[in-house]
């Protein structure tokens, strides 16, 4: 099944109006799952939420949000605020989040499953230049000789903050498992040749903010869904699926999932991961091709024998002018899955 | 003239204060301004794009470098002016309408300045409305294009189609890039090239306006 609540909410006589209203993106995501025949609830990919819900907390409007960058240090008191465990409200798009989970999880042949950003990824969006920091701190600069890396270690503290009150209120509402996206955790911003020379910013940038949440989850008996579509290295995928243990892990097109399975024990299951951001052209990835790389991917997972959904690498998004064709790449994707 | 090695390695190692000391150096030690953009700093950055080529720098060193040849740059271009020297290349760069994503436009836009061209940054969101009026205001050779949506790619070919009708498609290269974009698509909404990564897009400005100069 493709993550596919984008496409079926794009049915609706009103998207926006729905995607705002718990009741209405609750019925969204049902008929969701219910198009692919999964009993896997997976909402929207909206992971604009939780940078609203935290920017909201020092007074940033969720219309400002989107585009506000610290660049420089933040003030003490402004980041007790970004962190603090104090209740405040969310925002539209949160709320009607977590009252649509509530309503699948009314609903006893579904499964309901939160979504969040991961730490790590709400940090670089709240940088105009994450990768540049980043750097800086993978060679060793610390945030007394950066200003820089001093700003992404706010923001990584404040963002972790806001993730975990983001998936305390998704239990809260009935989630059972929440898929966390960390898309930043990739190539772009760490970069393989500073960890090979022994740079820990994999470990202090990624891991251990994930550890935190997933004991989090652990302890209120949630799953974690992992889902890093970004350019992996083989570390970073062993870690994924090693250290955090999720039930399913979800990677982008650029890795190959049977081999993989090499790198995952057998109880996380592999999700994924057809190149979906390329359905919309049929030029660049026509219907043969869809079909011919499910095939491949099937056999080659089934010749492995590791656990596996066959999905998109990402979420699927509603695009105008190319819904017919994205919506065909995706049936012809899932009719070579074999019957349940 | 040789080559200025501190300068050399400050950016090829991505050390945009060692870079910046290197410069001042030199310049005290009477090195022509001109002499180490063509010595030191564009070697050093064609080094830089070939250790990336070779996967054996990635992402992050290639903007670190970029980052330590603008130190450079900066210190440099007001002398290159006041000699009555210029930069080569003006670029207009954005992402363009109803995408917020800027990380990788900003890549693009610091590899370019760092390759020595003069970049206006447009920012996220930009409305086809404010290509064509920088393209008229700024007169630039290029116009680069970043979409990191499927869903807001289609305001690529809105904006060369407001290029065209508004006359001034012909004086510019129109790039395009972006995580969903392909070779295809560019050709499709007619725009001059394609890259896949920020490295890329530098060549990719070289040999167009090459071409376009033979």
């Amino acid at each position: 099944m493709p993550v596919g609540a984008d496409l079926i909410l794009h049915e609706e006589p009103d998207p926006e109006v729905s995607r705002n209203s718990g009741a209405a993106l609750g019925r969204v995501i049902e008929r969701t799952a219910r198009r692919w025949n999964s009993p896997l609830a997976i909402p929207l990919m909206d992971l604009r939420l939780e940078k609203i819900d935290l920017l909201a907390r020092i007074g940033i409007s969720a219309r400002d949000a989107e585009k506000h960058h610290f660049t420089t240090p933040i003030d003490e008191s402004e980041l007790t605020a970004l962190c603090s465990e104090l209740p405040a409200p969310f925002c539209t798009g949160s709320t009607a989040r977590d009252e649509a989970l509530t309503y699948i999880a009314s609903i006893p042949d579904l499964f309901p499953i939160g979504m969040a950003i991961g730490p790590f990824s709400l940090a670089t969006r709240l940088m105009a230049d994450p990768i540049a920091a980043t750097a800086q701190a993978g060679k060793g600069i610390g945030p007394d000789d950066s200003a820089d890396v001093a700003v992404l270690s706010q923001c990584l503290r404040a963002a972790e903050s806001a993730v975990l009150r983001s998936l305390r209120s998704q239990i809260a509402h009935g989630a059972r498992a929440i898929m966390i996206c960390e898309p930043a955790a990739c190539t772009a911003f760490l970069s393989p040749r500073q960890l090979r020379t022994g740079s820990d910013i994999f470990e202090r940038f990624v891991m251990q903010p994930h550890l935190r949440l997933k004991a989090a989850l652990d302890a209120a008996r949630c799953d974690l869904i992992f889902h890093d579509c970004g350019e992996l290295i083989d570390p970073m995928v062993e870690a994924f699926a090693h250290r955090l243990h999720p039930v399913i892990l979800s990677l982008g097109s650029s890795r190959k999932l049977w081999l993989d399975a090499r790198l995952v024990p057998p109880d996380v299951v592999l999700y994924g991961n057809l190149p979906t951001k390329s359905f919309y052209s049929d030029s660049a990835m026509p219907v043969e091709e869809v079909v011919r790389r499910t095939v491949e991917l099937l056999a080659n997972m089934k010749a492995c024998a590791h656990p596996h959904i066959l999905g998109s690498e990402c979420d699927v998004l509603n695009v105008p002018n190319a819904r017919t064709t994205i919506l065909n790449k995706i049936d012809a994707m899932m009719s070579c899955a074999p019957a349940a | 003239m040789a080559q200025w090695t501190d300068l050399y390695d400050a950016i090829l190692n991505g050390d945009a204060k060692k870079a910046h000391a290197s410069t001042q150096a030199a310049l005290a030690a009477g090195v022509a301004p001109m002499e180490l953009i063509q010595h030191s700093m564009v070697p050093a950055m064609d080094e830089v794009g070939r250790l990336f080529e070779a996967e054996e720098y990635f992402v992050p060193e290639l903007l670190l470098s970029a980052r330590a040849m603008k130190s450079s740059l900066d210190l440099l271009k007001p002398l290159l002016s006041a000699s009555g020297q210029k930069m080569s290349t003006r670029v207009v760069i954005g992402t363009v309408k109803g995408d917020l994503h800027d990380i990788g436009k900003n890549i693009v836009a610091s590899m370019l300045e760092g390759g020595g061209f003069e970049v206006i940054d447009l920012g996220t969101d930009v409305s086809p409305e404010s290509f064509v009026a920088a393209v008229k205001d700024r007169s630039p050779q290029v116009v680069c294009m970043s979409a990191l949506l499927t869903v807001t790619m289609p305001s690529m070919k809105t904006t060369i189609d407001a290029l065209n009708a508004a006359g001034v498609r012909a004086q510019v290269k129109v790039l395009v890039g972006g995580a969903p974009v392909t070779m295809q698509y560019a050709k499709e909404i007619g725009a001059d090239g394609y890259s896949e990564n920020a490295n890329g897009a530098v060549g990719l400005v070289k040999n167009l306006l090459a071409g376009a100069a033979a």
